[in-house]
């Protein structure tokens, strides 16, 4: 594909100069892309040349420390013969060029950047080198097939000629993209799989990154927000009399969202709402409480109104071999990410403008647009680093509240959570429950896998929030909310990682049943995976131990023999010396496929006193092609700590429809005092590149439990566990 | 009128004395490196030094800090031994952590040159990272304690 001439010089006007390389791959955008602009667009461009010779990437996904910018500046680097070091970057616009093609949103999740956009950017590194090349063609006569481009500079292969990039962008603005290009063949590599840095690393490490937080447009205010404890209530009324006598305090004021208070920084603001007295609407009916969530969960379990996801006939007669149940449980978690919520809102003369660390700009777009009634154009997203996402930072409630306040205030303003706020107005991992039942037959064979899920549906939530911005603005929001309740009844975010079992069992059904509460509802890094894999392990862990045979043994004769599960099994096994554990050491393992990746991880403890106690975690990984494995050691360590707060302390529960935890005390996570040592073994693999951000988390909670049930011969079915 | 030194520079402000030392950075003198995280002294991101000393300065009323020195990660200049070893390390994964991470490493080795890796956990046992940077962190402070020749600068000794 080649841009007309006509579309190529607007690209170079808007750019000022430099050499944009743009393409329409994701779609049409009927709008140009201004970068540099507020309020315009610019057509589709991942990358810009300056006329110094800068590259700079548009980097169309959330950087939240899952390392995408130093994966998406790599591919890139490699194509354009470029050091990863030298490449700017920049969080892209919201633009349909940024779409991504597979969620049709410019959203980051799913564990998907590098798997969607590996080769799309390479292609991106490629065309611009090539444009450049030819551009030196022109410039010298010379002929392809004796120029090579290398370190930044096109070269002949006499080495008489060197033109650095800069030299070339006044001749590359007059030709025509180069799009028909040969990507470089895996031999050729120079940094994919090999390059170990992360390019935020500097800025992350001098205090100059910018987060959310961090946004500070001319003449900002600080606001603080008094919600309402429960998720249906409005205010009813305030008495603010007292809180305006605070020095510093400029404005208090009812939102649809709860209570404002204004002031010139975060702690008179935070000090006058401790002086607000605020009255909320009488909370509504439904499941309030924990004891009554959990109640009611188990009470679904045992009804017969279920949607099949899944029912493979059992060849096995169904009164053999021995059968085995279990009923398994997960509570509510919050994300906890370390930055807590936050966003920054000015209004401009159409619409307005925010900075926040957002994992979906558009929906964060689609959402301000109609808190402040302006298009969507008119709202212009600064994004920025994301201090942990995690899943939570692809709501936009945050964006909501600091428009509504900013609609009202008419100055710039900063929305800034509290630890408090966070931790009760969190869009949460929802509580689940699963009854699961199997026979075990004498030669240790398998059949009649049935397992039921009862919980509430996170999509029948999330859906219609961003299909707010999936569709046009005139799709009415009932409609919406229609698509998410049909969703809803077979939630693909409630049965995932419980329906694609890897292994050859006789007859698999699965079926699911949602149980809506009045609790918001989101995802959590791995979603229902995050559950799923800690009962469908620790079953499988049950079968073994009912058949008699060794876990890894068990797992095996049911992986095919050439399957992807039972490599990456066996590597982890091997990292752990499976079966020879040192005295008074204890191994349990589990292994789990989420987003395209395979992840196998062994949990070895002590007891100490009777006290359980982590000694080592041992992970193998197969997630395709490597970028960096460096990060992606690091994302699976950082994936299993994560996961083991959640396992060993992870707990929100709900009293009076109010979540009751507030800060890290009593939401306690994972510390340098309590993180074992890991082990983590990357397998070769030159297959396309899969997620890295999540897989790791789901193996960790019924690794750690079927180790516990070494040690104690307990078998724990609920989360958090209880160690001793 | 409240006078301390910051970052090696004297710093005169009007203030009420009981604002957090972390607020009167943020949003009075506008240095944003250090960071809110829980504002209970629970998770360690707003640690800066007073005196050389890791403090939470969520939880240090300005009002203490009167005449004495504090020093940010803006201080620390960005090529401390520290903050070198965690760019060669890959330490930070969000970075929202890592400032408070850094000031304690480096006010730990101030005091403790070649503190073994309980000391270490021990030490950075205040400061919570959800990203699970806690190996990393770990290997980038034994990483500057193996360098012999590293000497504290003069700021960090308390
Ligand atoms: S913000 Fe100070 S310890 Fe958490
Ligand atoms: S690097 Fe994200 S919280 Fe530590």
């Amino acid at each position: 594909m080649t841009l007309t001439r006509r579309q190529f010089i607007r690209n170079v006007s808007v750019a000022g100069g430099a050499l944009t390389l743009g393409f329409q791959l994701t779609g049409c955008s009927a709008k140009p892309l201004q970068l540099g602009n507020a309020t315009d667009f610019q057509p589709d461009a991942f990358l810009r040349i300056e006329p110094d010779g800068q590259v700079i990437l548009q980097i169309p996904k959330a950087e939240m420390g899952q390392g995408v910018v130093t994966g998406m500046v790599t591919l890139v680097a490699e194509e354009l013969e470029v050091h990863p070091s030298k490449v700017g970057y920049e969080m892209a616009p919201v633009h349909s060029a940024f779409t991504d093609p597979e969620m049709r949103l410019q959203i980051t999740g799913g564990s998907a950047s590098i798997r969607v956009y590996h080769e799309i950017l390479r292609q991106v590194g490629a065309s611009a080198r090539e444009t450049l090349i030819a551009a030196a063609m022109q410039q010298t006569g010379l002929s392809r097939d004796v120029l090579e481009a290398r370190d930044g500079q096109v070269c002949s292969v006499d080495g008489s000629v060197n033109l650095p990039y800069a030299e070339l962008v006044p001749a590359a603005l007059n030709l025509p993209v180069v799009t028909d290009v040969a990507l470089k063949t895996a031999d050729q590599w120079q940094w994919i799989g090999r390059y170990e840095q992360r390019v935020d690393a500097a800025v992350k490490t001098d205090g100059s990154a910018r987060f959310g937080m961090d946004a500070a447009p001319e003449g900002v205010l600080t606001a603080v927000l008094l919600r309402c404890p429960w998720f249906d209530g409005t205010v009813e009324s305030f008495d603010a009399e007292e809180a305006l006598q605070t020095p510093g305090v400029q404005a208090v004021f009812a939102t649809e969202y709860g209570v404002a208070v204004v002031a010139e920084g975060y702690w008179p603001a935070r000090q006058a709402a401790g002086k607000v007295k605020v009255s909320f609407t009488p909370p509504g009916g439904g499941l309030r409480d924990s004891t009554a969530i959990n109640d009611a969960l188990l009470a679904a379990l045992d009804g017969d109104d279920f949607a099949s996801v899944r029912d493979d006939p059992a060849v096995a007669d169904a009164e053999q071999g021995t059968l085995v149940s279990g009923r398994y449980s997960v509570p509510f978690l919050a994300h906890a990410a370390m930055e807590p919520l936050n966003a920054t809102c000015r209004l401009t003369a159409d619409g307005c403008e925010i900075w926040v660390g957002s994992q979906a700009p558009d929906v964060a777009q689609d959402v301000a647009s109609r808190v402040l009634g302006v298009p969507r154009d008119a709202v212009v997203i600064h994004n920025q680093f994301l201090g942990g996402g995690f899943g939570r930072r692809a709501a936009a409630d945050n964006v909501a509240e600091v428009v509504a306040i900013a609609r009202q205030l008419k100055r710039p303003v900063k929305l800034v959570w509290s630890r408090e706020d966070d931790m009760r107005h969190d869009w949460y991992r929802p509580a689940m429950a699963g009854h699961i039942e199997a026979r075990v037959h004498a030669d240790g064979t398998v059949s009649h896998w049935q397992h039921r899920i009862a919980g509430p549906s996170i999509n029948q939530q999330v859906l219609p929030v961003l299909m707010g911005a999936m569709f046009p603005q005139w799709v009415p929001g009932g409609a919406r909310q229609l698509v998410g309740d049909f969703v809803g009844k077979k939630d693909f975010a409630s049965v995932e990682g419980s329906k694609e079992l890897p292994y050859a069992f006789d007859g698999v059904s699965v079926s699911c049943h949602n149980v809506p509460v009045p609790i918001p509802l989101g995802y959590w890094r791995s979603v229902g995976h995050s559950h799923n894999a800690f009962v469908v392990e620790s079953f499988v862990d049950e079968l073994a131990h009912a058949a008699g045979i060794d876990p890894v043994e068990f797992r095996r004769k049911h992986l095919p023999a050439d399957s992807r599960e039972r490599r990456v099994m066996d590597a982890a096994a091997e990292a752990a010396n499976w079966g020879h554990a040192a005295a008074g050491r204890f191994q349990g393992i589990a292994v789990h496929d989420s987003f395209h990746s395979c992840v196998a991880q062994v949990v070895e403890l002590s007891l100490v006193d009777g006290k359980p106690k982590l000694e080592h975690v041992y992970c193998a990984v197969d997630c395709g092609q490597v970028i960096n494995p460096d990060i992606v050691k690091d994302q699976m360590i950082g994936g299993i700590v994560f996961a083991l707060s959640a396992a060993l302390h992870g707990e929100i529960t709900l009293k009076d429809g109010a979540v009751v935890q507030s800060n890290y005390h009593d939401y306690p996570l994972l510390r340098q005092t309590d993180t074992p040592p890991m082990t983590v073994v990357l397998l070769e693999s030159t297959a396309p590149p899969t997620g890295v951000g999540e897989p790791g988390t789901p193996p960790a909670p019924p690794a750690l439990a079927n180790a516990l049930f070494a040690a104690t011969g307990e078998r724990q079915r609920r989360l958090p566990l209880r160690l001793g | 009128m409240l006078a301390f030194s910051l970052n090696e520079r004297a710093v005169e402000l009007e203030v009420d004395p009981e604002t957090p030392l972390l607020w009167v950075l943020r949003d009075h003198l506008s240095l944003l490196g250090t960071r809110f995280g829980c504002g209970m002294g629970l998770c360690g991101a707003c640690t800066v030094h007073l005196d050389g000393a890791a403090i939470r300065s969520c939880s240090t009323p300005v009002s203490l800090v009167a005449g004495r020195s504090v020093t940010t990660i803006e201080g620390l200049g960005g090529n401390h031994p520290v903050q070198r070893a965690w760019v060669e390390h890959n330490v930070p994964q969000c970075g929202y952590c890592q400032s408070g991470q850094i000031m304690s490493a480096a006010a730990l080795l101030a005091s403790n040159p070649q503190p073994d890796e309980d000391s270490i956990r021990q030490a950075m046992s205040g400061n919570l990272c959800r990203c699970g940077t806690y190996h990393k962190v770990q290997r980038a402070i034994l990483s500057v304690a193996a360098v012999a020749h590293w000497e504290p600068v003069a700021e960090d000794v308390s």
